[in-house]
């Protein structure tokens, strides 16, 4: 009896090898009209709730999906139409506050606003007449209002990330009843606040009333996808939320059948865990100039892959067009050789920096890292950092050297030259940084390193395993000032373990900025003390003042010009101190597509190049 | 089988079971201040009042806003009928539907690995212990030594290049289309041995040596031992000495390593299914972590220890009625 269960067992496993043996290979690509996509990922979204998550694919996907009011432009700084096709700060009578050109009139704007009887902003949205939803239905403002209105009452929408959105709306709620309206329509109040929408606009004009500064509009116009409300309105209750834990039924099958009013909609049939297929609308409102479909690919297929080198030899064998994906300068070499391949080499937004723990908490202080307190000694870190260097060996020459103001070149608006003012010679540096600290730390042990107190000086350099290469060159920079850095394992907490407990010496931190985040961002940064990404707790009134004086400025023109003075500043501070930008490098098959368009700080797969590429014609 | 042996067995498994939902629950918690802290969002502009409210919101959604002892009294209620919890990620599905979803496709890769690995590698074992010091044993040994050595993602990744990529024998990862096309078809079962393929070789590679190796030594061990003396004295046939006395007797070691190996079976092989694309356990268990999903971490911990603690109850059980011998904790 044993004999024969074995027997068959055996049997079993040579019946399945065989099979499995059978030279039937899985056609990678049959679709001539999909774009397949290769996405390193842990995994992918099931559902869709339209303010997702702000992990992984699901943004993405979301941002396809749904569409916000408007996009942002980092390098023209306009805000693009989406939804909205026009917006104005407006007067108390509603009229536009613009030049005779029609751009905003910020000189006029500061003027009517600086008073303290005006403790809000008013904007006016004007909206796209010819947008519908995927499943037919008209997109009015009536959907716009129901968006802010739903985002901002926690009592039906128990979601963080949109009240957070829309924490400069002054439309607010407390325990579900409306304790101020900050959000007018025809239907919803205009008239009684003095807006006066004509009959024939009620559908496409919606008011607006934020908080006084210029950065309020930037989430309301840019993260707030804009919810139908035929879909959610009858589901939504205070007991079951639109982020509710546990959903209900109905409201599940909506997470899993999208209605958004973004250029694709997804094939629920075909998506499964392991790849979402999208489908381009051509009823999308957005056209190109001659009419034809902004977005040329008609489907799109994200492949879900979980190791990067599965998936680059995926491109490489042709099973996906293109890799959604950053890789390493170091595929570099593999790819250069292959033919169809198109790289994207694109300049990065992200500045890698050296943070000091300049301020730490009491507890937390210690002889090596009061040194950090001082500004010349930090400067001389600041000196020994030879960015060319890093650029050389850690991103194979694939990064550009970043500003000690920590602004991007590109942004030409308020990019300050001035605030890199060390010396760029590194011989020179050297020479400086050691010349500062042998006024500050003479003694040096028999191997060249600075004493304090009879010990080495030695600092840790908190940083992911990916990053062990930057701190070993470091090391090296450093020696040369007599500094001896270590690596140490951020781990997978570091905020909670040793960043607002500071509890560390140094760390790697990556900063974005921009316009569009600066409002938010130094403040966060440079300012704010506690849990935020101030880690090294730096204190600087004046910079302080300065940053708030750029965040209240109703004047573009002057919030540009303390944007360019607050660089220097940041630079003389030597607390994040900039080591490079590194390029996003992503790769993309060229014998299917062809067209792709390399964008600053994103990979091959953009907004541009779902736009431009066109098919190969076979020959 | 003595009765209360088995009841005292049943009793202690429960006990130790109980311990492990208390300790599943509690320990994620143990030195977290705030366990709802990763899940705010950035402060950003917003008062201190503003953020309380958003901070109050996002402990309310994942369940923080009662104290851990009220948690872990919901916690159990819900396990009571079956209930895992909603897992956090987005659409909230339950904890038990992700699991039921990705447990077949565990079992399909570690039951093929398993079944490969007993059989082949008992086979081997047996073949290198008969054929002692010769060149069968030497090639066990010195397999055994390189695939120790060996990590299984690299025997994963040497496979998926060249069998996969390179010669396209077997699929190099996953078809997506598998899971979501499966139907009870030759067509779709063949589909799936084709994606498995590669996955079930790599782990089944070092499952076979592992087996392999333990039966060598065990069937040596039990080979030398006196009985078999007895029964060459007595003029048994080769073949009854062989299967019947040094086989049986061999095998106590080996079930207690299958029994260790059943209860991995469900969790899964995080970096095998990764490489792989497969979409089971191992990287249900990694999206857990990388997205902090308390309750899937729980719901699939909570599975992987009771499926332990069962396979070591089944494995003591079938132990005595293996050895009649063994009798632990059986005062006489």
């Amino acid at each position: 009896m044993v004999k024969k269960i074995g027997l068959m067992l055996f049997m079993s496993i040579f019946v399945l090898v065989l099979t499995a043996c059978s030279n039937q290979k899985i056609e990678r690509r049959p679709d001539d009209n999909m774009l397949y996509v290769g996405s390193v990922q842990t995994s992918f979204p099931t559902a869709f709730m339209p303010w997702l998550s702000r992990s992984g694919i699901a943004p993405t996907i979301a941002g396809m999906l749904y569409n916000t009011l408007f996009s942002y432009d980092e390098e023209t700084g306009d805000f693009d139409p989406v939804i909205g096709k026009e917006w104005y700060y407006v007067d108390d009578d509603g009229e536009p506050i613009v030049t005779e050109e029609g751009a905003i009139d910020y000189d006029c704007l500061e003027e009517i606003y600086s008073d303290s009887s005006h403790e809000y902003l008013a904007v006016k949205i004007i909206i796209h007449d010819n947008i519908t939803w995927s499943d037919g239905e008209p997109l009015t403002v009536d959907d716009i209002y129901y968006t802010f209105d739903i985002a901002t009452n926690n009592l039906l929408s128990n979601h963080a990330g949109a009240l957070a959105w829309t924490s400069d709306l002054r439309h607010k709620y407390t325990n579900g009843v409306m304790t101020k309206q900050g959000l007018f329509t025809y239907e919803n109040g205009a008239l009684e606040q003095g807006y006066d929408i004509a009959e024939e606009d009620k559908d496409t004009v919606i008011y607006m009333h934020v908080n006084k500064v210029l950065g309020s509009v930037m989430p309301l116009f840019t993260s707030v996808l804009i919810l139908p409300e035929h879909i959610w309105e009858p589901v939504v209750t205070p007991e079951n939320q639109l982020n509710s834990a546990e959903p209900t039924e109905e409201t599940l099958y909506r997470y899993k059948n999208p209605v958004g009013s973004g250029q694709y909609v997804l094939d629920t049939q075909q998506s499964s865990s392991q790849q979402i297929i999208l489908h381009r609308r051509d009823d999308y409102h957005l056209t190109k100039e001659d009419g034809s479909p902004l977005y040329n690919v008609e489907r799109i297929n994200y492949i879900l892959y979980q190791e990067i080198n599965v998936a680059i030899y995926a491109l490489l064998k042709g099973h996906i067009d293109v890799l959604d994906t950053s890789v390493s300068s170091n595929y570099l070499r593999l790819f250069e050789k292959e033919d169809d391949i198109f790289i994207s080499n694109a300049p990065g937004t992200f500045i890698q920096t050296l943070v000091l723990n300049v301020n730490p908490v009491s507890s937390e202080r210690n002889a090596q890292r009061d040194l950090l307190r001082d500004k010349n000694f930090r400067k001389a870190i600041a000196l020994a950092v030879n960015q060319d260097d890093l650029i050389e060996n850690v991103l194979n020459g694939a990064g550009i050297k970043a500003s000690s103001g920590l602004m991007r070149k590109s942004l030409v608006d308020f990019f300050n030259p001035n605030a890199d003012s060390l010396p760029t010679d590194y011989e020179t540096r050297i020479d400086l940084a050691n010349e500062i600290l042998d006024t500050i730390v003479p003694n040096k042990d028999s191997d060249g390193y600075r004493m304090l107190d009879g010990e080495r000086i030695s600092y840790n350099i908190l940083g992911h395993p990916g990053e062990q290469d930057v701190i070993s060159y470091l090391e090296i920079q450093f020696e040369k000032i007599g500094i001896d850095v270590n690596y140490a394992a951020k781990g997978a907490q570091p905020e909670s373990t040793y960043l607002y407990t500071s509890r560390f010496d140094m760390t790697l931190q990556g900063v974005i900025f921009s316009i569009s985040n600066v409002d938010i961002m130094y403040p966060a940064h440079f300012q704010t003390l506690g849990r935020t990404s101030n880690y090294g707790r730096l204190e600087n009134e004046n910079l302080n003042d300065k940053i708030n004086e750029m965040r209240f400025t109703l004047n573009l023109n002057t919030k540009y010009n303390l944007i360019k003075e607050i660089q220097p500043m940041l630079a003389d501070e030597y607390y994040k101190i900039p080591l490079y930008t590194s390029n996003i490098i992503s790769v993309a098959r060229t014998d299917r597509f062809t067209g792709y368009v390399v964008v600053e700080g994103a990979t091959v797969l953009n907004d541009s190049t779902l736009q431009n590429l066109t098919k190969v014609e076979s020959e | 089988m003595k009765k209360s042996y088995v009841i005292k067995r049943i009793l202690y498994s429960v006990f130790v079971f109980a311990v492990v939902i208390t300790l599943n629950f509690f320990i994620p918690r143990i030195g977290v201040e705030d366990p709802a802290e990763r899940y705010y969002p950035p402060q950003g502009n917003m008062s201190e009042i503003e953020y309380e409210i958003i901070k109050q919101a996002t402990r309310e959604q994942y369940g923080f806003d009662v104290s851990p002892w009220q948690q872990y009294l919901n916690y159990l209620e819900g396990l009571t009928h079956g209930d895992l919890g909603m897992s956090f990620r987005s659409g909230s599905p339950a904890v038990a539907d992700l699991i039921i979803d990705r447990l077949p496709w565990t079992l399909v890769l570690s039951v093929s690995t398993m079944l490969i690995g007993l059989i082949i590698g008992i086979m081997f074992g047996v073949i290198a212990a008969m054929k002692r010091g010769r060149w069968q044993d030497t090639v066990l040994l010195n397999a055994s030594t390189i695939m120790i050595a060996l990590p299984s993602f690299f025997i994963a990744l040497i496979l998926s290049f060249y069998l996969g990529f390179e010669y396209e024998i077997f699929p190099a990862y996953t078809d997506p289309n598998m899971v979501s096309n499966f139907e009870w078809t030759f067509a779709s079962l063949r589909n799936v041995a084709q994606n498995a393929a590669l996955p079930v070789l790599s782990m089944a590679v070092g499952s076979i040596i592992g087996y392999a190796q333990g039966t060598r030594n065990a069937v040596i061990a039990v080979t030398n031992e006196d009985f078999i003396l007895t029964a060459k004295a007595k003029g048994l046939k080769q073949n009854t000495i062989r299967y019947k006395h040094i086989l049986r007797n061999s095998m106590l070691p080996i079930v207690t390593s299958l029994g260790m190996s059943i209860s991995g079976l469900i969790g899964g092989q995080v970096v095998i299914e990764q490489i792989f694309n497969w979409n089971g356990m191992g990287t249900l268990f990694l999206e857990a972590n990388n997205m902090n999903d308390y309750p899937l971490m729980m719901g699939i911990m909570l599975l992987l220890s009771g499926f332990t603690i069962l396979a070591i109850l089944v494995t003591d059980l079938i132990y005595v009625l293996l050895d009649p011998r063994v009798t632990v904790g059986d005062k006489r």
